[in-house]
């Protein structure tokens, strides 16, 4: 019944998409030039729909972490328009980007914890901008919300490090809370910028399972940037090669072969071996 | 005007043993030296500092202390409701100024403020505040407020002001900004970001640097009755004008008690802090 349970009947790459119809995503022409000239994006065109998984690999510099965070308006794009979930991003701001970024979750190569305080209490941050001002003013949270947090890490499987110092706990249980206060917020989409970039290869695989599970389970729209090429194949449906600010490769990512790596990873000098 | 110097002194050669050559350049100690002597000699004769009358005069300090001793016990009936004024004055002046500092301190660190003319201001205006002295600061008051106690909170609060809200501006500059995006990231206010990243982070230090200045505001207190800000001081002067050294005595013993007890509750309330 949860073949996520069961690792033997998992077997990558996978052929069947559990995606919905709706449009949760799309850029249009869209293009972005730092103020100091440089150009992160140049004329992206993407569409991503409801329930994806999708991997964006490329290399460092080459626009993965500008592409993401275009998303959800960490950084602003400069030309084109994105739509997220039917909101043009680039003409809101204030309340309404905050309204936007609550369906948005966002996880990061540092994990980016407080690291000072409790886990549970990392995870209650998830739901600090639906408490009224005096109880956010407080931080007393309500007992629903208690319930909720702690159910979100039980879904990771971190429920008994819940009022354990964040700084006690290693890389991979940190990124899982991380998880666990993004899933508090109930986003629509996952946006993860190198995941398990700072992690050991076996916790790197556990920490994209629970993506996997979250993904498959909760129907979540999950974009990852990674730079593990294995990875990217084995757990993503689709992936998207940048290179230089532009999309070179859109596709499933059982069509990703070595000609395609080369492509995206490919350097200028002539050397052309794919980092695999 | 170093390299004149290495000129003068020529630098100390080494020759290794397969023939290189290594220089190393003479101290400056000696200049450095002769400078510093030199300094002092200019302050002694500026301050009018005499060792003679130092030696002479010194004597009179043990008469006074003689005179002190024993203290005026039933003189501590009287010394009770200004001990009490100077502990409320520190205590009330340290929570204002601690509490009137916190946006202020925010609207410092330019981590938080992207306005660097904002924070540029209110930096100057904390080490403007700063710079005015505690005794200064509760003159000016009593000039304001009249004599009596509220002056000397109003002088507290200042001083504790400028020294907790530098501090804490320090601090918060300091601080793992990686939460502070992703609270951003998940939908929250700029206000709840500070609330729930920064706050946790600089929390048990700015508790700290409240109680240390709590620690020092009591001190502080115990003289500004000498410009009329109420409190111990007050009496203090007024003893020491009549010479009644058993009083002045008892007064003192009062203040170093009340300080010692001060200063180990908060070194062990800031003992559980870190």
């Amino acid at each position: 019944m949860l073949p996520f349970l069961l690792k033997s009947e998992f077997h990558f790459p996978r052929e069947k998409l559990i995606t919905g119809d709706k449009i949760m995503i799309n850029f249009k022409n869209v293009g972005k030039v730092y103020p100091n000239g440089t150009v992160g994006l140049k004329d992206v065109n993407l569409t991503i729909n409801d329930g994806e998984f999708i991997a964006i690999i490329g290399r460092s510099g080459a626009g993965k972490s500008t592409l993401i965070r275009a998303i959800n308006k960490m950084h602003s794009v400069t030309s084109g328009t994105l739509l997220v979930d039917d909101v043009d991003v680039r003409t809101i701001d204030g309340k309404q980007l905050r309204k936007l970024r609550r369906k948005i979750g966002m996880i990061f190569q540092s994990f980016n914890l407080v690291t000072r305080t409790t886990v549970i209490k990392n995870v209650l941050t998830g739901f600090v901008p639906d408490l009224p001002f005096y109880r956010s003013i407080f931080g007393i949270f309500p007992q629903e919300m208690k319930i909720k947090a702690l159910e979100a890490l039980d879904k990771v499987g971190i429920l008994d490090k819940a009022y354990i110092r964040v700084d006690q706990l290693s890389g991979g249980q940190q990124q899982r809370v991380a998880l666990a206060r993004t899933l508090a917020q109930n986003p629509k989409v996952i946006l993860a910028d190198e995941p398990v970039a700072a992690l050991d290869p076996v916790t790197a695989k556990q920490v994209m399972d629970d993506f996997l599970h979250i993904n498959q389970e909760m129907g979540i729209t999950v974009l990852i940037n990674i730079h593990h090429v294995e990875l990217a194949l084995e757990y993503a449906t689709r992936v998207i090669g940048i290179k230089e600010g532009q999309i070179i490769y859109d596709g499933p990512s059982n069509k990703v072969d070595d000609d395609v790596l080369s492509q995206i990873y490919g350097q200028k000098d002539g050397n052309d071996e794919p980092i695999r | 005007m170093m390299s004149l110097y290495d000129k003068i002194f020529k630098p100390k050669v080494y020759t290794l043993s397969n023939g290189k050559q290594v220089s190393q350049k003479r101290s400056r100690m000696p200049v450095i030296l002769i400078l510093t002597v030199a300094a002092i000699l200019i302050s002694a004769k500026v301050t009018g500092f005499s060792l003679t009358v130092l030696v002479s005069r010194i004597s009179y300090f043990f008469v006074m202390l003689k005179d002190m001793f024993p203290p005026d016990l039933s003189y501590m009936a009287r010394v009770w409701a200004p001990l009490w004024d100077t502990i409320k004055m520190s205590l009330l002046g340290s929570v204002i100024g601690a509490l009137l500092c916190i946006p202020f301190a925010l609207l410092a660190s330019t981590n938080l403020v992207k306005n660097k003319v904002v924070t540029a201001i209110v930096k100057f205006m904390f080490s403007l505040v700063r710079t005015l002295p505690t005794l200064v600061a509760a003159l000016i008051a009593t000039y304001i407020f009249g004599l009596g106690t509220l002056a000397g909170t109003v002088a507290i609060a200042v001083f504790t002001f400028a020294y907790c809200g530098k501090i804490l501006y320090e601090n918060i500059e300091t601080v793992e900004m990686g939460s502070y995006e992703a609270l951003g990231a998940l939908g929250c206010h700029p206000l709840s970001c500070i609330r729930y990243s920064i706050l946790p982070q600089v929390l048990p230090t700015y508790l700290s640097t409240v109680l240390f200045c709590f620690e020092g505001n009591v001190r502080y207190a115990s003289i500004l009755g000498y410009v009329g800000a109420g409190g111990l001081g007050l009496i203090l002067n007024e003893k020491i004008g009549w010479r009644e050294y058993d009083r002045v005595g008892m007064i003192l013993i009062a203040l170093f008690i009340t300080v010692v007890v001060i200063e180990s509750l908060s070194q062990w309330l800031r003992s559980k802090l870190s």
